[in-house]
């Protein structure tokens, strides 16, 4: 995936060092492109307790897609009594057409290890993992190789930079589906158990990896947080929005000129993310008609959305989310009932099946949508559609269940009159679905 | 007070302070008990236990919150999503059985939000559930016969066996076999692969080969345990269908029984009002009707009630309790000008001779009008031909599907009868000695339904015509003959329509002790009705006897019958064809004139081929199965497949379901001993995986697949004898559905393979019948073992329901909802069971026992053969 610049005047976090060293070559290199400084610079000299202030007070949010205060999950952590703590660093990219933490795990797996070895040393986590996709063998290389070299050079490991403390990080290749990004889901798969997703709370924080307390961060979280300890929580704040400051890395893909991966502030519009993907393709197809926000389960937004602030709060406002930071430009060639049925179909296949609302109500979503692209619908549909589509997602046991009729949900608010032909009439405007209601002709004398 | 020996009365707070001091002294204590705090659950206050869930307080403080996969010994696991709650702030609803309570929580069980997620879910759930509860056709019997359980054993060819269960709930398999107008059939789901089931000539045969046995010298069996005497002394009057089948079950519960009949051979309508080319006198219904005698019955006949004796009579002669069914025997008058001509005759008078093929006087020749639509009308017609009529016409006021007796039309039409619809007689023509020469008829439109569902007549004025005829057969309904209300019979009354005023469900009349049931209560019906209401009226009359308070028991007896609940199930797919054996009939030109039965009966062959046709759309966890119950609390099921209920919907497959959609439909799998896999009714709920897992150790299932496909299985659906199952059962007994159960079976020896037996003893704890002990080696070889697989303690304390406890278990769940403002549709529950008759009784399992060293232990000479008993196994479904 291509790397996009970036807004100009900037800071650039997440991919400053992504293409300044060989992430399988010496440490050296790595070194040379800053890696690892902050973290001996901070042990032992700042408290643990000071790193997590300082990660609170630059008011990081976890960038998996939740958008939750980092910080907060370090604390509640670090209240909890026991013996062993966890610190998860979650690279498993749900999204199958994200490559956003890959590009991290890929191009800067230093910064990874960093923040993980830091947010282990603010909650007093002795263990860590870093569970990324099974058939991501290059990351798996890349990641393998920077822990190595890490360990040998005393960074991490038993009594790690000589401070008196232990990191032992193991890096792990999860197989599995979509809903192994979720965080209860990836614990029990790093567990060796039943890939499925557990009741919230209580939260991985009280009881995670083997009910110990555990911290589960993204990548580009942790990635991010070496870079606020080096240069103040006050930089971070500084950067995008107000409430959810800080940079992100999104994927911009479609109907653009020039799709790619661009290192963004939070707070941005849509229509300025575009623009750095060289804005909406034109051509025989069309103009934009729609952009889908945060992955398969994300949601759609019309063209007339597109200055909706790209901030976790305005996206799900709007019926979008941040998820996988994933943005796919549609245009007018794509008929939004088929391809709503397309993502619930990918959704309804990954479900783990643990759930009844997830195994069989997604599935009767997707059928829905399915007779509606074939033009078999029945006039209730379009009513049944909402009502399953609201039980799912209030009946939902994992967030990724919770999110899953969001393409129908988003579809129909903004695509009514679409959704609309295509379940009582059996029209395609756009002329994609092949709706075979027979239409009685006249018999002409 | 301080010097004495006696033990002061100390400050309390003193006394609590050297108790904690000792303690602590003793040993590092731990919190004896956990800090409690108060949470409000549906405006309730209650107190929680920190580390209880919200499930925990709502389960001790009697709030029901509906489970499927919670496992009561394991902690919450919420696949199903239905327990959910709402808490109060927020947004989403959690599921109460992983969810911790916390002080000062405020929950929410039943709000409407609730109840349509709960209700969502249970829909999916049915829209992928390729199962059934019980079958249509058992919904579709009045009495409500076990029809899959009798077909099953005619498959066995074990023909005892299935008029055994047939008289569960009738006694008489060969009559009703050829009577019975079978509602069961219209219903059969059968009918979506082909055909529907020849049910009625499946019992017909079954019945048939008891009766042949029977003239062999062996005894019909009887479908009960004969209870002891109890030395009460009933008196049934009428010995039709009612009144025996009162009889039947009277003296099974152990009743002195004397029946009472006025005319001189027992039967009723069956001798004297259903001609014996249908039911053959003397082979079938006498020799069928001896059950009742041998079971003690006293036949009195040329006894009637008002001619010969009265209530008064009877009751001072010290009968305890009297069961008036004398029937229907008064028939109808058209209420037109000339009736009473020469000529008009009373249908049921004319029956009472021409049923037994007597030639009815001055019969031959006549033309012959019979006016109605019922059985007794078809009777006529048809005997009528026998009898040498000229001609034969039959009028009726409705179409020919509203007939009563639409099935038997096209025979009459066959033999010859002409058949008039949509016209109803005004007036009837006579000559001037008074003498019938025809009779006027006005054609009839149909209007709206009425309620029975049939369109109304109305008559259309200027059509009238008339029929040339000598003879007017009246079969226009008859009502029950109350005359003797009057004499000796104080405080029995009538209803305003002619009918005798007894209760619909304790069958009670406004004198104690006396009954009243069959067709003098709801007026002239089917026989298979009449034989429904005297059963129901024998479990009431045993419940008075015993001195219950009838209505008290009120619902129970309500819930004495079966009614089966139908899941949204999906539509029947996949089976091969197979043509339905028909009975092979005389041809219409020779049984027209012979009172021969003109059907002949099924060759076993036949009879067994017939019976395999039959789907088995039935449920052997019905009553154990919470899906059902949650079913009937949330509406996702439907009380009847009724049309007129369902709407412009099938009344077969039911599709009221919101959330059809594709479904799968697995194959059962009955290969181990013990446990039997229906994998289309399981709900991956997970329950057996997580029990075989965490509990037992051997884990045999797991969620296989994903999505939509998911399915908790065994690994690549293996046979279960391929895992490391140890067949404990515990996953049949955590099952909340009918998809793993344990394996009715029955078993004459057992026999031990020593090369492979690892003396785990587990057979010996699990044995609910100490038919296994341990030898003298038992105990070495087990301490030896560091740590016992499995959880020997757990597994012999699993509670062995049985049909009672589940029903009783219902019915408290009932009660406990109505307590909780939740409306229940009691008339949508299980039956409970009557009293005396109940099936297995073992009511818990027996602990697990060391003791008694010296049984015969797998020990010494090579394969140990041990005498077993039956196993328990689930039974059929309480059927009566």
């Amino acid at each position: 995936m291509n790397i996009l610049p970036g807004p100009k005047g900037m800071p650039t976090i997440l991919l400053a060092r992504a293409v300044k060293y060989d992430a399988e070559a010496s440490l050296a290199a790595a070194e040379k492109a800053g890696a690892w400084a902050t973290w001996k610079k901070t042990v032992p000299q700042v408290s643990p307790s000071a790193v997590t202030r300082l990660i609170a007070d630059a008011g990081l949010r976890g960038r998996g897609g939740a958008g939750f205060p980092a910080a907060e999950k370090w604390r509640s952590a670090a209240a909890v009594d026991a013996d062993v703590r966890y610190v998860v660093a979650n690279g498993f990219e749900a999204d199958p057409g994200a490559q956003v933490d890959r590009m991290i795990t890929e191009r800067d797996p230093h910064a990874i290890l960093e923040g993980l070895a830091l947010a282990a040393y603010a909650v007093g986590a002795s263990r860590g993992y870093i569970a990324v996709r099974a058939n991501q063998t290059t990351s798996l290389r890349r990641l393998n190789a920077a822990l190595r070299a890490a360990e040998e050079a005393g960074y991490l490991g038993t009594d790690a930079l000589g401070a008196g403390f232990d990191i032992h990080v193991e890096i792990v290749g999860v197989p599995g589906g979509l809903v192994v990004g979720e965080e209860t889901t990836l614990m029990r798969a790093i567990e060796n158990k039943r890939a499925q997703p557990d009741q919230r709370p209580p939260y991985p924080s009280a009881k995670g990896l083997w009910g110990r307390p555990t911290v589960v961060n993204n990548v580009e979280t942790l990635a991010l947080v070496p870079w606020i300890v080096a240069n103040g929580s006050a930089a971070f704040a500084g950067i995008g929005d107000d409430t959810q400051p800080g940079t992100t890395l999104i994927q911009i893909t479609g109907a653009v000129e020039k799709p790619g991966i661009a290192e963004v502030p939070l707070g941005m519009s849509i229509r300025r993310l575009l623009d750095l993907a060289g804005g909406a393709r034109s051509g025989k197809a069309g103009k934009l008609k729609a952009v889908l926000v945060g992955g398969p389960a994300g949601g759609f937004l019309p063209a007339s959305e597109l200055d909706t602030l790209y901030t976790p709060a305005a996206l799900a406002e709007k019926g979008a989310i941040w998820g996988s930071g994933s943005i796919v430009v549609v245009d007018e060639s794509t008929c939004i009932v088929d391809m709503a049925t397309l993502l619930l179909r990918y959704l309804s296949d990954e479900s783990c099946g643990k759930t009844i609302p997830c195994r069989i109500g997604v599935r009767r979503l997707y059928e829905l949508g399915q007779r509606a692209t074939t033009g078999l619908s029945k006039p209730s549909d379009a009513a049944l559609a909402e009502t399953l589509a609201a039980d799912v997602r209030d009946g939902a046991l994992c967030g990724l269940e919770r999110l899953a009729p969001n393409p129908f949900l988003s579809g129909m608010r903004y695509f009514a009159t679409e959704f609309d032909e295509h379940f009582t009439r059996g029209n395609c405007p756009a002329g994609v679905c092949n709706p075979v209601r027979v239409v009685a002709q006249p018999v002409s004398a | 007070m301080t010097d004495t020996l006696l033990p002061q009365v100390a400050d309390t707070s003193a006394g609590d302070a050297v108790v904690e001091r000792l303690l602590e002294t003793q040993a590092p204590q731990r919190r004896l008990t956990a800090p409690t705090f108060t949470v409000e659950v549906d405006g309730r206050q209650f107190t929680g236990r920190d580390g209880q869930t919200i499930l925990d307080i709502c389960r001790d403080n009697g709030i029901d919150v509906p489970t499927l996969c919670y496992e009561p010994k394991l902690p919450g696991f919420g696949a199903c999503r239905m327990c959910v709650v709402e808490v109060e702030g927020e947004d989403f609803p959690p599921i109460s059985c992983s969810r911790a309570a916390e002080p000062d929580m405020v929950v929410q069980t039943q709000t409407t939000r609730l109840r349509e997620i709960r209700k969502t879910n249970l829909e999916l759930i049915f829209s992928d559930h390729n199962a059934y509860c019980l079958p249509p056709c058992q919904n579709k019997c009045p009495s409500h016969i076990d029809i899959p359980g009798f077909l099953k054993a005619n498959t066995e060819g074990n023909f005892a066996e299935s008029a055994r269960i047939f008289k569960r709930t009738i006694p008489f398999p060969s009559v009703l076999g050829r009577v019975c107008p079978a509602p069961c059939e219209e219903h059969c789901r059968r009918d979506e692969v082909e055909e529907a089931i020849a049910i009625r000539d499946s019992h017909r045969y079954a019945g048939d080969q008891v009766l042949k046995a029977q003239a062999a010298g062996i005894k019909a069996p009887v479908p009960f345990e004969i209870q002891p005497k109890s030395g009460k002394r009933v008196s049934v009057i009428g010995s039709g269908p009612a009144g025996m089948s009162a009889a039947y079950y009277l003296l099974i519960a152990g009743h002195d029984v004397t029946i009472f009949e006025k005319d001189p051979a027992a039967g009723g309508m069956l001798r004297y009002g259903i001609p014996q080319y249908r039911l053959p006198k003397v082979e079938v219904l006498e020799a069928e009707y001896q059950c009742v005698t041998d079971l003690g019955g006293v036949m009195v006949t040329n006894a009637e009630l008002g001619r010969d004796f009265t209530l008064d009579d009877l009751q001072n002669q010290g009968f305890d309790a009297v069961c008036v069914a004398i029937g229907c025997y008064e028939t109808n008058t058209l209420g037109v000008p000339g009736e009473d001509a020469d000529g008009v005759l009373d249908g049921l008078e004319y029956l009472r001779i021409a049923t037994l093929g007597l030639p009815y006087p001055g019969h031959a020749g006549k033309r012959v009008v019979v006016i109605g639509g019922g059985f007794t009308s078809m009777d006529s017609t048809r005997t009528s031909i026998r009898q040498g009529a000229a001609e034969v016409t039959l009028v009726y006021r409705r179409d020919m599907k509203d007939m009563p007796a639409s099935n038997e039309v096209h025979e009459a039409i066959e033999e010859g009868a002409r058949a008039i619809f949509q016209a109803a007689p005004t007036r009837v023509v006579t000559d001037s000695k008074n003498k019938v020469t025809g009779v006027e008829f006005q054609r009839m439109k149909l209007g709206a339904a009425d309620d029975s569902g049939r369109r109304r007549p109305e008559p259309v004025a200027g059509t009238e015509f008339i029929i040339d005829c000598d003879r007017v057969l009246l079969a226009i309904g008859q009502g029950p003959k109350l005359d003797w209300l009057d004499r000796g019979s104080d405080g029995v009354s009538a209803t305003k329509n002619r009918r005798l005023a007894a209760d619909a469900v304790t069958f009670t009349t406004g004198r104690p002790g006396v009954f009243g049931t069959g067709d003098v209560r709801i007026g002239a019906a089917t026989v298979v009705q009449a034989n429904a209401e005297g059963r129901r009226a024998a479990y009431a009359i045993d419940a008075y006897l015993q001195g219950q308070d009838l209505d008290a028991i009120k619902t129970r007896q309500t819930l004495a019958e079966p009614q089966p609940e139908f899941l949204n199930i999906v539509p029947y797919t996949g089976e091969l064809k197979e043509p339905r054996y028909r009975l092979k009939a005389m041809a219409a030109e020779v049984r027209n004139q012979s009172y021969v039965e003109y059907e002949i009966p099924y060759t076993q062959t036949e009879a067994m081929a017939e019976s395999k046709r039959c789907l088995q759309c039935t449920c052997e966890a019905i009553g154990y199965c919470d899906l059902r119950r949650q079913g009937i609390e949330y509406g996702t099921t439907l009380k009847t497949l009724e049309p007129q209920y369902g709407g412009a919907f099938s009344h077969r497959s039911v599709t009221e379901n919101r959330f059809t959609g594709t479904n799968h439909d697995y194959i059962r799998d009955d290969s181990h001993a013990f446990i039997l896999r229906e994998p289309s009714r399981c709900i991956d709920c997970g329950r057996c995986a997580n029990v075989c897992k965490e509990v037992v150790g051997a884990a045999c299932y797991d969620f296989m697949r994903t999505g939509f496909d998911t399915l908790v299985t065994t690994p690549l659906d293996m046979s279960l004898n391929t895992t490391p199952c140890v067949s404990c059962g515990r996953c049949a007994e955590t099952c909340p559905t009918g998809a793993l159960m344990p394996k009715p079976r029955v078993l004459e020896k057992y026999e031990v393979d020593e090369s492979r037996c690892i003396l785990c003893g587990i057979c010996v704890d699990a044995c609910p019948y100490d038919a296994l002990r341990c030898g003298p080696d038992f105990e070495l070889s087990h301490d030896s073992r560091a740590e016992p697989m499995i959880d020997l303690l757990a597994i012999s304390s699993i509670d062995r329901d049985t049909e009672i406890s589940w029903v009783r278990k219902e019915r408290d769940w009932a009660e406990r909802a109505r307590d909780q403002g939740r409306l229940i549709d009691t008339g949508r529950m299980l039956p409970m069971l009557p009293p005396g008759v109940a099936g297995n009784g073992h009511a818990s399992g027996n602990g697990h026992s060391h003791a008694g060293g010296n049984g015969h232990g797998p020990a010494g000479n090579g394969h140990a053969m041990l005498d077993i008993a039956d196993g328990p196994g689930r039974s059929q479904p309480p059927a009566g």
